[in-house]
Order: C-alpha cells, then sequence, then structure tokens
C-alpha cells in the first residue's frame, strides 16, 4: 500500500517498534481523534482542552482556511463562506445536493458537472477539500499529543456510505496526507468499543443517529470476531433534522416570515441547544430576541419537542426492523449500542429500548464510541497488536450491478455480502457484429438503472466480429475490505480485458489530487525526487523484510532447493539496489521479486488454511456446538 | 495447486463431509478461523503482493461460507458438484399437484390484503411454507444421498418456487407493517 510508505528522506522504518496509529471520526457535526496508549484507547484533547472539533470550515478572502470553533463563530455573520455539514454533500452530484445546498444556504458553483462545489471568498471548494481541512487539524492534534508522523489512520464512514461517498472521504485523507489503514463502518467501530471492554459474545444491535445521517446494523461477535450481519438506514436523516423541526415550529410561533441565511443557522444552534436542555429538563425558554430582532420568548416542553419529532423516530425504527429482517437471527438482540448525541434524547432511548426489548449500553460516551472504536482497529492493522485479538467482518450497504438491456439492472453483489468479495457474472452481444460493449456500474436496490446510483462507465473493446450472442463476457466485481469497488471485464474466447478502479465521477480524480498535493506542499524538484527514492526503498525494504522473515518460518518446508536459490539470488539484487540511487530500478526489481515470490506467499496461505482447520480441535468445536 | 482444488470443492476447503445435512456450528467455527488467517486485516501492513492474494483468498472463502450457509444455495451446490448446470436443474420436471398447490398459495397471498385480519393470515401461510421447505429439505437429502440426482434437482426447484413465494411473503409483510 504506497500510503503506507511514507517517511521522511532518508529514514528507515525501525523494525517491531510501536507504531502511532489513530482513528478518527469524521462527523457531520463534529470530528475527533482518538489513539491507544498502554493498552486503553483515548480521545485526544486540543491544546483548550476540547475532544470535539466542530465540522466547520471558514473560507474567508485572505487567510488560509479557519476549522472549528472558531469557524462555527463566524457561521451566523458569514454564512455563505463557513461551510458546515459538509459530510452531507460528500461524494454527491450537484443535482441530488441542490436541496441540501438550499436549505443550508449555500451556493452552489455554476456550471459544473458533476461533483458538488461551493463557492466561498476563499474560491471554489469542494466537499473534499473542506473534510481535509478538518483531517488536517485532527492529524497536527495527533502529532502534536503523541509526538510524531502517523504511521496509520482509520477513519470513519456510516455504513450507508456508497461508493461515491466512500471514495470521496478517501480522497480527502489523501489530500491532507494521512495514511489511511481502511476505512471503517461507525456502526461497527462503536460496537468494537465495546466489544473489547465486555469481552462478550452473542448479537449486538448499533444504532446511531448522527447528525446527518441515521445507521443501523447488526453484528454477531463470537470468540474475537465481530461479523456484520446486516446494515441499513437513511442517509437523509439525523439529528440536524431533530432541529430543523424545532426551528421552524420556533419560526412558526414567533411569526415571522423567512429569515437571513445568518438567522437561519443562529435559529437553528437556539434549537439545537433547547434539544439538549430538554433531555434534562421538562421544558425551557428560548429568547428568539437573541436571534431575531423582535422575537419573543418562547416555551418549549419535552412533550411538544417529542411530539415534533415521534415521526422522525418511527422512521429509524422502521429501518431497525429492515435491518433485523436481513439479518435473519434466530436469537434474540443482546445488546444496544448507541451511538450520536441525538441519542441523548430520551423518546429516542424509550423507544429503541422498547422496540428491541433491551436497555441500551451507556458506558461510553455516544459522541466518543466510533472514534474510540476507530483507534482500536488503527492500533491492530498498525500491527501493535500482533496476536490479532480481533477481527471484522464487514459488509457492503448497497447492491452493486450493471445495466443491461432495457436499462434493467443486473445485481451482481446484493447488499450485505461480506466483503471482500468477488462475483463474475456472464454476459452476451445483443447485436451480429458488435465489437465493444459498454459496462455501466450501479448501485442501488432498485431494478431501473435510472433509480439507481451511476458509478462508472468503461468500454471492452476488440471483441471479434460474432453473431449475436456467441461472445462470452465475463464481468468480475472485486470489493476490498475498505468497501471500494474494481470491475475488470474479459472476453473468454478471445481474451480481451479492461478493467477500472471505480473511481466515481463525483470524486477526484488522480490528477486533480496530485495537483492539490503539488498546490499544498511547496517541495522543489529536488526534494519530490529525493522523497520517491525514500519511498522506493522503504517498499523494497518492506518486501524484503517480509520475504526473510517468512523464509525462515517456510522456506525449508514450501520450495524445493532452486526456488529457494532463485528468491535469495533476486533477493540479494534487490538489496544491492537499495544501496544506490537508481528509483526506478529498485522499482522494477521490487515489482519483479514481488510477482516471482507471489507463488511462496500463495503456498504460505495455503498452509494456513490446513493450519488453522487443524487448530480447530474437536474440544473447542463441540463447545460452540454446545453454546 | 491446492488453492485450486479448494476452489473446485468449498466442502474441501472447510474440511467437511459432502452432504446437504451439516453441522451449522462447525460450519461457523471454520470460516471464522480461515478469515482469522486469511483476512486482509491480517496483512495490512504486509507488501502489496501479499494483500492482494489475501484479499483474493478472503474473497473465496466468503463465497465458500455463502455456498454452504443456507439450505437452498447448498442444494444448488452440490448439484452442481453433481454435474449440474443452473438451466438442467431449472429444467426438471415438477408434478402438477405441486404447481397447482402453488397457484392456490399464491392467490391466497394476492387476496390478504383485503382480509380484515391480514397479518395473523400472513403469520399462518409463512409458517405453513417453513414446514413445506423442510419436507422438501428432507427429500432432497435422502435423494442426494443416494445419488438420484433428477429427483434431487426437482426437490431443488420446488424448494426455490417456495423460497420466492416466501419474499414475496416478506414483501407484502413489510408493507402491512409500514402502513
Amino acid at each position: 500500500m504506497a500510503l503506507l510508505q511514507i517517511a521522511e528522506p532518508g529514514q528507515s522504518p525501525l523494525p517491531h517498534q510501536v507504531k502511532r496509529a489513530v482513528g478518527i471520526d469524521l462527523g457531520t457535526t463534529n470530528s475527533l481523534v482518538a489513539t491507544v496508549r498502554g493498552g486503553r484507547a483515548v480521545v485526544l484533547p486540543d491544546a483548550q482542552g476540547a475532544v470535539m472539533l466542530p465540522s466547520v470550515i471558514h473560507y474567508g478572502a485572505a487567510d488560509a482556511p479557519i476549522v472549528g470553533a472558531s469557524a462555527l463563530a463566524l457561521a451566523a455573520l458569514h454564512p455563505a463562506d463557513t461551510l458546515m455539514s459538509v459530510k452531507r454533500f460528500m461524494g454527491r452530484g450537484r443535482n441530488d445536493a441542490e436541496e441540501d445546498a438550499r436549505r443550508s444556504h449555500y451556493s452552489l458553483a455554476e456550471g459544473e458537472e458533476g461533483m458538488v462545489s461551493f463557492l466561498t471568498s476563499g474560491g471554489k471548494i469542494s466537499p473534499v477539500e473542506a473534510s481535509a481541512e478538518i483531517l488536517r487539524v485532527l492529524s497536527q492534534r495527533a502529532v502534536d499529543t503523541i509526538g510524531g508522523e502517523i504511521d496509520g489512520a482509520v477513519i470513519t464512514v456510516p455504513a450507508y456510505f456508497d461508493e461515491a461517498q466512500r471514495q470521496a472521504t478517501k480522497d480527502a485523507a489523501t489530500l491532507a496526507g494521512l495514511p489511511v489503514l481502511r476505512l471503517m463502518n461507525e456502526p461497527t467501530a462503536a460496537a468494537v468499543a465495546y466489544g473489547l471492554d465486555a469481552d462478550g459474545q452473542g448479537v449486538i444491535a448499533v444504532y446511531d443517529l448522527g447528525g446527518g445521517t441515521f445507521d443501523i446494523s447488526i453484528l454477531r461477535l463470537h470468540k474475537g470476531v465481530f461479523e456484520v450481519l446486516a446494515t441499513g438506514g437513511d442517509t437523509a436523516l439525523g439529528g440536524d433534522d431533530l432541529d430543523a423541526v424545532l426551528a421552524d415550529w420556533l419560526l412558526q410561533e414567533s411569526g415571522f416570515e423567512t429569515l437571513e441565511a445568518g438567522e437561519y443557522r443562529q435559529l437553528q444552534a437556539s434549537a439545537r441547544l433547547a434539544k439538549e436542555k430538554l433531555s434534562e429538563a421538562v421544558t425551557v425558554d428560548v429568547d428568539l430576541s437573541e436571534v431575531l430582532p423582535g422575537g419573543a420568548v418562547i416555551s418549549v416542553s419535552r412533550e411538544k419537542l417529542e411530539q415534533m419529532i415521534q415521526p422522525l423516530v418511527k422512521r429509524t425504527l422502521l429501518a431497525c426492523r429492515r435491518c433485523l429482517r436481513d439479518a435473519q437471527l434466530e436469537e434474540g438482540v443482546d445488546n444496544i449500542v448507541m451511538v450520536g448525541g441525538s441519542t441523548r434524547v430520551p423518546l429516542v432511548r424509550a423507544a429503541v429500548a422498547d422496540f428491541f426489548g433491551r436497555t441500551p449500553l451507556l458506558g461510553i460516551d455516544p459522541d466518543q464510541v466510533v472514534a474510540v472504536g476507530a483507534a482500536v482497529q488503527a492500533d491492530i492493522l498498525v500491527g501493535n497488536r500482533p496476536e490479532g485479538d480481533l477481527l471484522l467482518l464487514d459488509v457492503i450497504p448497497l447492491s452493486l450491478g450493471i445495466e443491461t438491456m432495457g436499462e434493467l439492472v443486473e445485481k451482481i453483489v446484493p447488499r450485505n455480502t461480506t466483503i471482500p468479495v468477488s462475483r463474475a457474472q456472464e454476459f452476451t452481444t445483443y447485436k451480429d457484429g458488435q465489437t465493444a460493449l459498454a459496462v455501466h456500474i450501479v448501485q442501488g436496490e432498485r431494478e431501473m438503472v435510472s433509480d439507481c446510483r451511476s458509478l462508472a462507465h468503461f468500454e471492452l473493446r476488440g471483441i471479434p466480429p460474432m453473431v449475436a450472442g456467441a461472445a462470452r463476457i465475463q464481468v468480475t466485481f472485486q470489493v476490498d475490505a475498505d468497501g471500494l469497488l474494481g470491475v475488470s471485464a474479459r472476453e473468454e474466447i478471445t481474451g480481451a480485458e479492461a478493467s477500472v478502479m471505480v473511481k466515481p465521477s463525483f470524486g477526484l480524480n488522480d490528477e486533480e489530487i496530485t495537483g492539490m498535493l503539488q498546490a499544498s506542499f511547496s517541495h522543489a524538484e529536488d526534494d519530490k525526487r529525493v522523497r520517491q527514492l525514500a519511498e522506493q526503498r522503504l517498499s523494497a525494504w518492506q518486501l524484503l523484510d517480509g520475504l526473510k522473515s517468512a523464509l525462515e518460518k517456510d522456506g525449508d518446508a514450501l520450495l524445493v532447493a532452486h526456488e529457494r536459490e532463485a528468491l535469495a539470488g533476486q533477493m540479494t539484487e534487490l538489496q544491492s539496489l537499495i544501496d544506490g540511487e537508481d528509483t526506478h530500478a529498485i522499482r522494477q526489481k521490487t515489482e519483479q521479486l514481488g510477482r516471482e515470490s507471489e507463488t511462496f506467499a500463495s503456498r504460505r496461505m495455503d498452509k494456513s488454511i490446513r493450519e488453522a482447520l487443524a487448530g480447530v480441535s474437536l474440544d473447542s468445536l463441540d463447545d460452540e456446538v454446545m453454546q | 495447486m491446492a488453492l485450486l482444488d479448494f476452489q473446485r470443492n468449498y466442502y474441501q476447503l472447510f474440511d467437511l463431509p459432502q452432504e446437504f445435512l451439516l453441522d451449522q456450528a462447525q460450519l461457523g467455527a471454520r470460516y471464522r478461523q480461515l478469515q482469522m488467517e486469511l483476512h486482509p486485516d491480517r496483512y495490512a501492513s504486509a507488501s502489496a503482493h501479499e494483500q492482494r492474494l489475501a484479499v483474493q483468498y478472503s474473497a473465496l472463502v466468503n463465497a465458500a461460507y455463502t455456498a454452504l450457509r443456507k439450505p437452498l444455495d447448498r442444494a444448488v451446490y452440490l448439484l452442481e458438484l453433481a454435474g449440474m448446470g443452473a438451466e438442467e436443474i431449472s429444467g426438471q420436471q415438477v408434478d402438477g399437484g405441486f404447481l397447482i398447490a402453488q397457484m392456490e398459495l399464491r392467490e391466497k397471498l394476492e387476496s390478504m390484503i383485503s382480509m380484515v385480519d391480514p397479518q395473523t393470515a400472513l403469520d399462518h401461510l409463512i409458517t405453513e411454507i417453513g414446514e413445506d421447505v423442510i419436507k422438501l429439505q428432507g427429500v432432497f437429502s435422502v435423494a442426494y444421498s443416494a445419488g438420484e440426482f433428477p429427483k434431487a434437482a426437482a426437490a431443488c426447484v420446488k424448494m426455490q418456487y417456495l423460497d420466492k413465494l416466501l419474499l414475496e411473503a416478506e414483501i407484502l409483510e413489510t408493507s402491512l407493517l409500514d402502513g
């Protein structure tokens, strides 16, 4: 993974050193960073002691962007220059973002195909760039606290995020210069945060009412393995919507017709504060004169609030029921984990407890639980826990398919399939002499292409002219552990091939990212060369180190003498190249050695399979059968 | 080479006897054990080549688990191992009595929406279908063990019919609940 190999020029990685890993909850309203220290995951505060960083970015005309609480303070005065809830716009097309933008009083850039960007005094800003600013601040906070560059980060995303939204999140991390180990689903992270404390097993439901999204996941924990059984939710429903219904009601009560953008922001903030207070108090008074000149004091009771938000809470429970059905449980739910500040609302807690017939777990702060779980996973992935006491098996949230005749969708990977997954399906030509085939990849549950999210188009060329239906075209979808998709197509008779790593039309392409990176760093050309050489050396070292220890362990058992000699020869050659300065030669040799050691690597994995099965003793199996 | 064997036969991958009736707890335990070893998370700091291999192996284990976990998928997979393609399976003759019973169940389902208490009626229907599925699984198991593949395939086709019907019943239930 190229992103892991960022090291300062001349610096070589020390083996067996504890690596610096962080978990980041990149939230709609607030963002957090956590790390594992002394075996415990802790959230990291800023210099003022605040743990939560408001996900707000202010782009003024002159200065660098301002992030966090100081940006939030500017929101009322400069609504169009102060971006809030940008997560709602991540990876979304202009058309489906317009309604949200209008509500938030943002100006969208004109004449853009595809991706959204906002017009601010600081220029045209995409949601990816704005998110990268948040990540930079959190990453700097971690560097200052932990004392050194970060080796790897796990960033959380709502389980219901589609392909485009995930890719956009990863792009933001790249832009911020963060080495991403994994994108992790927020509910899974929350379950992990509790799972380790409880050391339990059984079925866990995670109810995650974030600022802008609602997620529900059902997981099973069994001997250190978290298996996500099903996930669902509503990407257009969150705590912000609870605030909005209250704000709308306050506006109606006050008798004002319309508001300025800044006033609306303030009204929403007042509504949020009132909602929070009503978790403790039975009534609160909202003084609208602070927001609107001449506004009255309006009293809101908890009962009134509950009456207003009831339909929204009911919508979340409908999603819970669909998810439970998808999970096909034979047993009941043992534990409920609550995530997101809005789950402090008593009505929400009561409704969830009533629905599942269990009292939710409340041991970890619902605002911090996601970051804590992400930090634990980052610590494992970066290799700080060689025993690997925990494994996550996650699923894809939405079905993936391709367009077929009549604008219908043929699903290839159904939702809730465990990842990684590789699925192939055969298609054929529908016209005599057809020599090319356009593949249109979509995501969603509906049958018509127009009702699904379009992810990418690509073309398979070079099919020899044949009668309709004679060609055999195998389309393979591969989804990796981040939930990111690669698609390839192959005509079986001629072997013509085409493939794409899905880069949704709404994300940034690699060139754009490189351009932005170049703009944000001012590396001289020489500097870049030194850096590339250092990175290439690092990746060569990694391969050599890995191979050396693999050979010590399994070389005798799995390789015959001449295979072993061939590998050793290649390794010596690479070793001597590393001492030189020829980046290109090191890269080529590393790739060659990588390819040639694949057989050995694959034999080692086959051996793992056999050992894993031999390791399941009859006793432990009987144990499980008893349960 | 060992890998090719596993790809040909998922039962071998999990080291389980090639039978229709299998121990779910054992299957689950072996699945988790294999993922503990092969999942890409275990190779997060390994070389790019090893990471790619881990994705492939882990995906294979997932595919194997999916094929064996549910009885209907397992039945189809066993018939495939016996050399029957999907088309050959669906081309099996199904007796007229079964088809008539199917049509009756379907009519019952369609008329339910106008009943006084559709929920209770639907619950009964879902239970009834579930019982039929269990019976068919028994028929499949006996026929498959005896090597009577066409007979097993016929039972499999019937299971597919009922599976579809069950799905429609569940969609109806969801729409009733969502009101």
